[in-house]
């Protein structure tokens, strides 16, 4: 009795907690919209003002890959964080605040899985 | 010659040879009740009567300025850095002699102190010489840093400066006279901890030069520290002249294992190489000495280094490979011998982590058969009882007693600052120090009680006139050298010891937290493998060829290729190419002591950790886990993968392994004497005869100093001469 | 006119000036080039020098056909600038305007008798010892036997 009436205001509670924009999932799922297309118009400016070695598909598959990524999240206050990330993302990379290395890091070309197991890093090196 | 007061006993000890029981220690308590209080700087302080001015600034936190004081030296008091200004006094006063009244108020910062200070410095820089620059000591030099601090701005000297020809005193210290300030630190050292009368001063006045008198070498085992001591440049390191700056170089705290004290140590090291090693304070192990070895035989760790894993081709050449190629190899091997066709030989370099990794992989091979190179009796007690193989009233516990018994040992070569020690409370203490075994130069005197192994049966049984000094001594220590028991009737030996410390410690009456009988070892990794449950002694190999054999640093030769059937497999594990890895079908190469976290024990059962200096050279890997992951690749994977995990085994296995810095006592005395004297051996009639005799035996010892080329320089300019191996000077 | 009719009948001399149709080709992908002009000489390798200085400006009216095969190794597609001997160098490089065929060079003993390639960049190339010293010194195992 105790356990139920705790969850319910748990429950309670969780209802009036302040939206950060989106009042339900539908608007913030609009603001992901929005911001995949704006992500998608800039693509090809992106490559051409990067100079980047990659195809303007390769890129739009990355930013749609990005957004996949994280298409399990349903609250739409954490929804509403990573637009806003998001958007910072891409003011950084429309005004040219980055560089070329940052824009190719989310490819990871330069990344090296470092070893979990023993035996490879007693293999790799002094220090694992 | 300048002669001290403190070193009046050093003469007249000699004459002292009856065997008279001496006087009780000497006590440090005073009555509380007559405590002096002085003022520094107007600040009261209350100190023991007989304190100096400058040890009552340091009560109060005010360094006074020094060249020739030490606090471990007898006091000189003629640099005059200290003058410091007593209210009412007339003049200014040396306060490292001065001996405070009741009620002075010492002045450290008037314009009377700051003026004599500034005279005294424009003195003592009016012959020294401008070339700081060169000077190995710039950076940290006491003239150097107490002339920007308290000397004068400007030079009125315009003569002509003085020149003092420099010496050759062997090829580990080098002199540059014109730089010396005349403090006598050198001399007084050698005289009082060193006990060699090699130094000394000749001439008056401005033509005071510090020197051997005739040409030679400054012959002792502790000389390097005079290079610390010195306040100038004028005593420097000769293999780290012109090689690098103090404040270039990384400072890691780390341990000596090239004796078995665990001297505590600081490892320069610049750009992934050792420049140098310098003594760290610790009043329990070394005070703030090391020996010659320690401080010079770093040259080694970059010579004869195993630098990647090698395997013997179809021809029996040794050839580089992987470490896959070459842990395949063991591994596979491993997995087609028996239990019982593998062993293990653990040399004296091995540290604890690593022991104990070797000691689970074979254990869970069902093998047993794991050894220490250096032997101990296991009849009796054998190292059952810790207390059986410990240094047991510790190093500094030397100073407590008053009667000490060396039994076939000769600590002055096989424990350097251990003989330092003895040496202090010799001449301090009034300590009686006897030796049974060769007559060796101890650096202080002695009653030789012969070196027949009879004299110790009469020893323990009684009947030797020395019994009755042992029977008045109120704390007497008895000291066993470990190379005695490596012989054929060690297990008699100890036994005859055991019962003599029995006897004394019967008969003094002193309380049950005084330890008589101690083992003085020679090899740093022995006690850790002993508590670790390594058997002593390879006889047990040597009779029961295996298969295949894992040496882990073994390099004191006791076993060869002629003991072991021709299809056995050898594989070696350790950091240097000397004795060990050339008999080797397998090598597999680990870190030295400056280049992994690691545990040693050292002879009084204090565990010590070194610290990763620089990095293993080449391919080579820390020792445990090159064992770790040998296990895996074996098919019996150790359950640990971090340092800290294996350090949690060790504690699992024995705790003291892991109680650093701190000394776990042993007990079970009477017990272990009881079991020794059901060993019924009689003692052979050969000498004892300890394996390090004279000076020219102490430097090349072990792999990481047999292949130093400086301690190879200092046993050439033993034997013939320090002109032997003099090098051009470049300054 | 006139200048026309030159430059059609040096396209067609360019066309056909290296052996028919494979001729043509083999001279196209192998120089980049079809220019024809007049031949100075042959070196003892193969390698064919040749002169334009009406139709062509300085710098590119000397030039080399390299040989297909030269030392040992075949050149055909693998051809390199230091194939050309000293002699040669020195005309096709205008220090001088007289040939190695006309002026015989004069005898000397540091002139190799066969022309070495450059040996840069391969397993043969010169690196200076290190003057650094070792900081770390490996053991090297005794010989077996």
């Amino acid at each position: 009795m105790a356990s139920t009436a705790a969850t319910r205001t748990a429950a309670g509670a969780a209802r009036v907690v302040k939206p950060l924009f989106s009042r339900d999932l539908d608007e913030a799922k609009r603001r992901v919209r929005e911001l995949y297309r704006a992500w998608y118009r800039e693509v090809p400016n992106t490559v051409a003002l990067f100079q980047l070695d990659i195809s303007t598909r390769q890129a739009k598959d990355k930013v749609r890959e990005m957004f996949v990524k994280n298409k399990h999240i349903t609250d739409p206050r954490v929804i509403d964080m990573l637009v806003i990330k998001g958007k910072m993302e891409l003011e950084e990379t429309i005004k040219v605040w980055k560089q070329k290395t940052h824009i190719m890091r989310y490819f990871h070309e330069t990344e090296n899985q470092r070893p979990a197991d023993f035996l490879s890093r007693f293999y790799q090196g002094h220090d694992p | 010659m300048l002669r001290f007061p403190a070193v009046g006993r050093a003469l007249s000890g000699a004459a002292k040879g009856s065997l008279a029981p001496s006087n009780s220690v000497r006590t440090q308590s005073r009555a509380a009740g007559t405590m002096v209080e002085v003022f520094v700087d107007g600040k009261p302080v209350e100190v023991e009567p007989g304190t100096t001015v400058l040890q009552a600034c340091e009560k109060v936190g005010i360094q006074i300025p020094r060249f020739c004081y030490h606090e471990r030296l007898s006091v000189a008091g003629n640099c005059r850095m200290c003058l410091v200004e007593i209210e009412k006094a007339p003049k200014p006063v040396a306060a490292c002699a001065m001996p405070v009244m009741k009620g002075w108020n010492i002045l450290t910062n008037s314009d009377k102190t700051r003026k004599a200070r500034e005279g005294v410095m424009e003195f003592l820089l009016a012959n020294h010489p401008l070339d700081c620059p060169i000077c190995d000591q710039g950076g940290e030099c006491d003239l150097q840093d107490q002339s920007m601090q308290f000397g004068s701005d400007r030079s009125r000297f315009t003569e002509n400066k003085r020149a003092v020809e420099d010496k050759n005193i062997g090829p580990l210290i080098k002199t540059i006279m014109t730089r010396c300030i005349q403090c006598t630190r050198c001399v007084r050292f050698a005289s009082e901890i060193a006990g060699v009368e090699d130094l000394g001063t000749t001439g008056r006045g401005n033509n005071l030069q510090i020197g051997t008198y005739v040409e030679k070498m400054f012959m002792s085992e502790l000389s390097g520290n005079v290079i610390d001591i010195c306040p100038v440049g004028a005593l420097t390191s000769k293999p780290y002249a012109f090689t690098a700056r103090p404040w270039e170089t990384r400072k890691t705290e780390s341990i000596d294992v090239l004796d078995a004290v665990g001297s505590n140590i600081v490892v320069s090291t610049r750009g992934g190489e050792v420049m140098r090693i310098m003594p760290r304070l610790n009043e329990d192990v070394n005070e703030e000495w090391i020996s010659d070895k320690t401080r010079f035989a770093y040259d080694g760790l970059k010579r004869q280094r195993l630098t990647q894993p090698m395997v013997k081709d179809a021809s029996g050449q040794l050839t580089a490979t992987s470490w896959e190629d070459a842990l395949t190899r063991v591994a596979g091997a491993l997995q087609g011998a028996q239990g019982s066709e593998v062993a293990a030989i653990a040399g004296g370099l091995a540290d604890a982590e690593s022991l104990v990794a070797l000691k689970d992989l074979l254990n869970r091979l069902n093998s047993d058969s794991l050894c220490t190179e250096e032997l101990f009796p296991m009849d009796g007690a054998g190292t059952d009882l810790r207390s059986n193989y410990l240094l047991n009233t510790r190093i500094a516990g030397v100073e407590d007693s008053d009667v000490l018994l060396l039994v076939g040992t000769n600590p002055r070569y096989e424990a350097p600052l251990f003989n330092a020690r003895i040496r202090k409370s010799w001449l301090h203490n009034e300590l009686r120090v006897a030796l049974v075994g060769r007559q060796v130069d101890l650096s202080y005197t002695y009653d030789h009680l012969g070196e027949e192994s009879a004299v110790l049966q009469e020893l323990a049984s009684g009947t030797h006139p020395f019994c009755e000094v042992l029977r008045a001594a109120k704390r007497p220590m008895v000291v066993v050298g470990s190379s005695a028991l490596q012989r054929a009737d060690g297990a008699g030996i100890l036994a005859a010891v055991s019962a003599l410390a029995q006897n004394a410690r019967a008969s003094s009456g002193v309380d049950e937290g005084w330890k008589v009988l101690n083992v003085l070892h020679r090899v740093a990794s022995q006690v850790a493998a002993l508590d670790l449950g390594y058997k002593a002694g390879v006889e047990a190999i040597r009779n029961n060829p295996p298969k295949i054999l894992y040496l882990l640093g073994a390099d004191a030769g006791c076993i060869t290729r002629a003991d072991l059937p021709k299809d056995s497999l050898v594989i070696y594990q350790g950091h240097h190419g000397d004795v060990g890895a050339p008999m080797a079908d397998i090598i597999l190469p680990g870190a030295a002591y400056t280049e992994k976290n690691a545990t040693y024990v050292n002879t009084e059962g204090r565990s010590q950790q070194t610290r990763i200096a620089v990095t293993a050279p080449g391919t080579a890997r820390e020792d445990w886990q090159i064992i770790r992951a040998l296990s895996e690749l074996a098919g019996v994977a150790l359950p640990y993968d971090t340092v800290d995990e294996v350090r949690s085994r060790l504690a699992e296995v024995s705790p003291n392994l892991t109680r650093y810095d701190d000394v776990e006592g042993a007990n079970y005395f009477k017990q272990a004497n009881e079991l020794a004297s059901a060993v019924d051996q009689t003692l052979l009639a050969a000498p004892l005869v300890p394996p390090q005799l004279t000076a020219k035996d102490f430097y090349m010892t072990d792999s990481i100093s047999r292949s130093s080329q400086t301690m190879a320089k200092c046993v050439k300019a033993i034997t013939e001469g320090a002109s032997a191996v003099d090098e051009p000077s470049i300054c | 006119m006139a200048e026309y009719v030159n430059i059609v009948r040096r396209a067609l001399g360019q066309l056909g000036g290296h052996g028919g149709v494979r001729g043509f080709f083999v001279q196209l992908f192998r120089a980049n080039d079809v220019k024809t002009g007049a031949l100075i000489g042959v070196d003892k390798y193969g390698n064919k020098y040749f002169e334009d200085s009406k139709n062509y400006f300085f710098g590119r009216h000397r030039w080399v056909l390299y040989t297909t095969e030269m030392n040992g190794k075949n050149t055909m597609w693998e051809v390199d600038g230091s194939m050309v001997p000293a002699e040669w160098h020195r005309w096709l490089h205008c220090m001088t305007d007289d040939p190695p065929t006309t002026h015989p060079p004069v005898p000397r003993k540091f002139l190799a008798e066969t022309h070495q390639f450059n040996v840069s960049a391969t397993p043969q190339q010169y690196v200076p010892f290190s003057t650094t010293p070792k900081k770390i010194h490996e053991w090297v195992p005794p010989r077996a036997h």
